[in-house]
Order: C-alpha cells, then structure tokens, then sequence
C-alpha cells in the first residue's frame, strides 16, 4: 500500500474532506468575477475527467484515449434531448450512456494492451464521432445543433461542481474496496490476479464503465455552455489527449495528483494564453518535456517526497 | 480500364506515402517501445524544409531530398538525447516506457508545430513542381505523383533490404526480438537507439518533402498522417516493417476505393472501421504468424 496517499489515510476522513472543499468552492458563483468563474470551470471538468480517468487507467496501466467518446455522447445526450427533459435529467443520462458505451466497448476491447489498447479506443472514438456526423447528415440534415434554453453559468457550475465531487468520492471508495485492490491486482500482474481468483474480465469492465459515467455526465453537463455544438467540438480528440497529459503529468496512481495537475494546468494555460498569446503552445510543449523527464512521478511524488522526509 | 487503374493507381500513391510514414514510426516503437505521437510534425518540418529551399535557393526538391533526410537524422539524433534517452535508462517497466515516450511526443508535437507556425505563419505554401499529365495504358496521372510513389516505394524497399541484408540491420532485428540476447551478443543500444531514432525521422522528412511535391503545406499538415502511421502499424503489426508497407498499400487503396463505391463522407467511418474490425479479429496485425 506504498502507493496510497500520504494525505488521505482513511476513507472516512478523505470523504470528510473531499465534501468540505465540495461545500466551500459552491459559494464561487457569488465570489468571482465571469471570467474566474469559466477559470474554475475549466479547473473542476479536468479535475473530474483526470480523476475518473485514473480510476481505471491508473492502478491497470491502461492507456484509455476514449474520453471524448464519453463526453462527447454526453453532450448529445444533452444536444437531443434537452428540449425534452430538464437538464439534471440529462447529465444523469448523459452518464448512463457513457457507462453503457465503455460496458459495451469494454466488453470487446479490455483484453487488448499497452499500445493497442490505446489505439483501438482512439479508433474507436473517431468512429464514434464519424459515424455521429454521418448519421446527423442523412438523418437530420445537418451538422451541428443549436442549444436553446441554455441555463445560467451558476447552474452548470454547480453541477459541475456536483459531478467532480461525486467522481472524488467514488475514486476514494472504489480504492479502499475490493475492486480497486483487484485493479491494482491487474495492472501488477493480470495472470496471477486472475489465479488468485480475481474475474478480471468482469473487473476490467466494471471499473471500466463505471469510470466512464463521469466523462459523459460532463459532456451533457458542459455541452449547454457551447450554444451550438457539432460533433468535432465535442468528440475533439484532444479532450482525451489532455485528459490523459493531466493525469499522467499529476500522477495517475494518486488521487491527489490528477487534481492538483488539473488546477495547474487549466491556470498555466490561461496564464500563457494571456502572456505569451503566440507562443503559449510552445511553451507548455516545453514544460511539459521537462516534467516528464525530470518529475517521473507526477506531481504528486513533491508531496510524497516532502511528507517522505518529515517522517 | 483507365478509369479502375487511375483509381488503383491513387490508393497505392497515398498508400506509398503512408508506408514511408508508418516504417519509420514503426521502428522506433519496435525497438525502443517510444510511441512517437509527434511523428507527423518531423513529416512537416521535411515538407517545409523542401519548400524553404525551392523558393529561397531555387534548388530541385528531388535533389534537394538526401539533404532533408540528412537533416532530419541529425535532428533525430539531437531530439533522442535530449528527450527519450533518459527515460529509455531511468524506466523500471516497458509500459512506463510508452506511457513516458507518449507524454513527451505531446510536448514534441506542441512545440514543433507551433515553432514553425511562428516561423512561417498558418498559410497554405505550396510550389509546382513537375506538374504535367503523363499517360500510361489509356490511365492519365500527374508526372509529379508518380515520381512520388517510385520515390516512397524505393525509399521503403531500401529500407527493407537494409534491415534484411546488412549487419545493422540484422542488429536491429535482433534488437527487436530479444534486447537482452541482442545486448549479451554485443550490440550497442547506446548507438544503435539514436541511429534507428534518427533514421525514423529521416524517413518521415522524407515523405514530408514528397508531400509538398504534390500538396500544399501548412504547420497542422502533420497530425492527420501520425494518425493514419498508427493505423498502418496496428494494420500492419507491431515491430514488421514489412506488415506496415503492406498496411500502408491496404489502407491507401481501401480509402480509395471504399470512398468510390460507398459515400466519400464516410471515408474516415470506414478507415476507422477497418482499424476496429482489424484489431478485433487479429489483435496482432493482419500479417502477424
């Protein structure tokens, strides 16, 4: 249990506090300007993406790309059916359909590894997206879909806020219970899990799906701050991409790490967006070199490393 | 008949670009396990220094093509100590390897892509080069295309009979088999890793400066082609250079004639299509024994 974090010994007290910052970041609406409340936004939507995507990813090794598959179903969740349903309703739908999709794909894919996991999920996803456009061309005549009755920022804050909150604390139970101790069990060594009678089949699939309600609860839940949404903003390959430099750069063993990362990230890209507007992209290309090369174990490891040398 | 050979004709010419491509980004996972995602941006830096040196110095690109490949090797080079020799020595697992290598190639692609976007700017460049019909068996193709697909065709049977008939590439070869059998035998890594490295880039500069013969170039031009060398190797299989110039064919006529008889907006449902059925049925490459 080397690998647990210093900060969150036990469930209780990691719940505990994951629920008081939960209640403290509610009262932003009222404290920060529109432009740090899209900041804050941004923060809490990679923080959950980051954390549910260590879920899995982290204690088995997977490298899943599909992310913007999840979120980008959710948003078309959100995308037909808002008209329809109030828009809780279809966060919690846009969640179930992500479980749904990773069951479904996870049932044919999670026997694959390493690089031809990553692969096939990001073929997948472009799949995915591909036949989206296509089906909305010859369907529906057209390519994207304008969102009407949009609710207000406060609104789709909170419930942000809501599903972060629900992604920490599921990431902290599913940990300290059997499945996550069978996951960790799968990315050790998956013959000698399955021999000691883990059903990593069944494992895989579970946690796989599972963590991939919060992606597509999120995609339903941001798709009303675009307005207009076609299926290349919100499939973008590149919400996977960034999810996974997250998780990886914090540290996808941790809980901590993918959080932190995701605070630093969205506030570095802002910070270089508005200082260098040109070259922002090649600097975070350059940081983003030298923490991996220099900083292995993620960010997170600073903190071990310190609580490391207090004891 | 003319009509089905120019058809078959523009597969194998995109599928000749594609192999090149996917060769060299298949050696560098084969042997070092560093899954290049900033591959396609090497493509590009090619594709401009060819363009930089026919507008500037008026040089002849085919010419102008070992000077490319040179550049890029050395960059490769330059590139690997820099950024993946490290992790290749303070890796404990081969995952940490390629999940490491990805991350990095992120931080490559960025940087890259956005240092020539500064340079040069977003425009389309482009120059004519060779662009006269030529007819051959009724079928009529433009001079430069054909030039093209001899170019990649021979770049990658070289390639091919260099790893077969040569002591380097019986190195390589080994390397990809057993490491450590390779290493107890007396092979470097430490020179071969850069070398092969190098030689990736140099062969993606190449089918960089054969693009810009045919296409116009702009600093986003490369991602689309590291995503299709993905498809190709996967097709293809892990570590075969000979699977990935034949999945480089496959996909390029597969894309042509898929976009004939179906619609050509479901082009990509059907590459992708394809990459899924593939790893479904023989998770290990078409051609995997």
């Amino acid at each position: 249990m080397s690998r647990r974090d210093v900060s969150l010994r036990s469930v209780p007290t990691a719940l505990g506090a994951t629920l008081v910052c939960g209640l403290a970041l509610v009262t932003l609406p009222w404290l920060l300007s529109d432009f740090l409340l899209a900041l804050a936004l941004s923060c809490l939507m990679f923080a959950a993406l980051a954390v549910s995507w260590s879920m899995f990813c982290g204690p088995t090794h997977y490298l899943s790309l599909a992310t913007s598959a999840f979120f980008g179903l959710g948003a078309y969740v959100t995308a037909w059916g808002l008209e329809s349903m109030p828009y809780g309703m279809a966060v919690l739908l846009g969640g179930l359909v992500g479980a749904a999709f990773a069951a479904a794909i996870g049932t044919l894919v999670l026997h694959l590894r390493g690089a031809y996991f990553a692969v096939i999920t990001f073929g997948l996803t472009e799949l995915t997206l591909h036949s989206i456009t296509y089906f909305e061309k010859s369907y529906a005549n057209t390519a994207g879909r304008i969102i009407g009755n949009a609710p207000e920022t406060p609104l789709i804050y909170w419930t942000v806020l809501a599903v972060t909150v629900l992604s920490v604390a599921t990431a902290i139970v599913v940990r300290a219970s059997r499945l996550g101790f069978a996951l960790r069990g799968i990315g050790g060594d998956e013959e000698r899990a399955q021999t000691l009678g883990v059903n990593t089949r069944r494992v895989k699939v579970i946690a796989f799906s599972l963590s991939a309600f919060f992606p597509g609860a999120l995609g339903a839940a941001m798709a009303v701050r675009w307005t207009y949404i076609e299926p290349l903003s919100v499939f973008n390959p590149f919400i996977g991409f960034q999810t996974v430099l997250i998780a990886m750069v914090g540290g996808a063993q941790t809980l901590i790490g993918p959080i932190i990362s995701s605070v630093f990230f969205s506030l570095l890209t802002e910070f270089l967006r508005l200082r260098f507007p040109y070259a922002f992209l090649l600097v975070l290309g350059a940081l983003l070199i030298v923490l991996v090369l220099y900083l292995p174990g993620g960010l997170a490891s600073l903190l071990t490393r310190r609580a490391r040398s207090h004891a | 008949m003319g009509f089905w050979l120019e058809l078959a004709a523009s597969g194998l010419i995109t599928g000749g670009i594609y192999a090149v491509v996917a060769i060299g980004l298949n050696l560098q996972y084969g042997l070092m396990r560093i899954m290049n995602i900033s591959h396609g941006e090497f493509l590009m830096l090619g594709a401009y220094l060819t363009w930089l040196a026919h507008t500037t110095l008026q040089t002849n690109p085919i010419v102008f093509l070992p000077v490319v490949a040179l550049a890029l090797f050395v960059l490769g080079l330059v590139v690997y100590r820099l950024c993946f020799q490290r992790i290749a020595r303070t890796a404990p697992a081969v995952e940490v390897i390629e999940a490491r290598s990805l991350l990095v190639g992120f931080g490559l692609m960025f940087f890259v892509q956005n240092a020539v976007y500064l340079a040069w700017g977003a425009d389309l460049r482009g120059y004519s080069f060779m662009a006269e019909p030529v007819d051959i068996l009724g079928a009529r193709f433009m001079a430069n295309r054909l030039l093209v697909f001899g170019v990649a065709v021979a770049a990658s049977l070289g390639l091919l009979a260099l790893l077969r008939w040569t002591m380097i590439g019986k190195a390589v070869r080994a390397m990809m088999q057993s490491p450590t059998g390779a290493q107890l035998v007396g092979v470097d890594t430490g020179i071969l890793h850069p070398v092969v490295f190098g030689a990736g880039l140099a062969l993606a500069g190449v089918a960089g400066s054969l693009l810009s013969m045919v296409y116009e170039i702009s600093p986003s031009m490369g991602e689309p082609y590291t995503i299709t060398a993905l498809i190709v190797i996967t097709l293809g299989g892990l570590g075969s250079a000979i699977g990935s110039l034949l999945g480089g064919f496959l996909l390029g006529l597969v894309e042509a004639f898929g976009m004939h008889f179906t619609n050509p907006s479901l082009k990509m449902v059907l590459s992708y299509g394809v990459l899924v059925a593939v790893l479904l049925a023989r998770p290990r490459g078409l051609f995997a024994r």
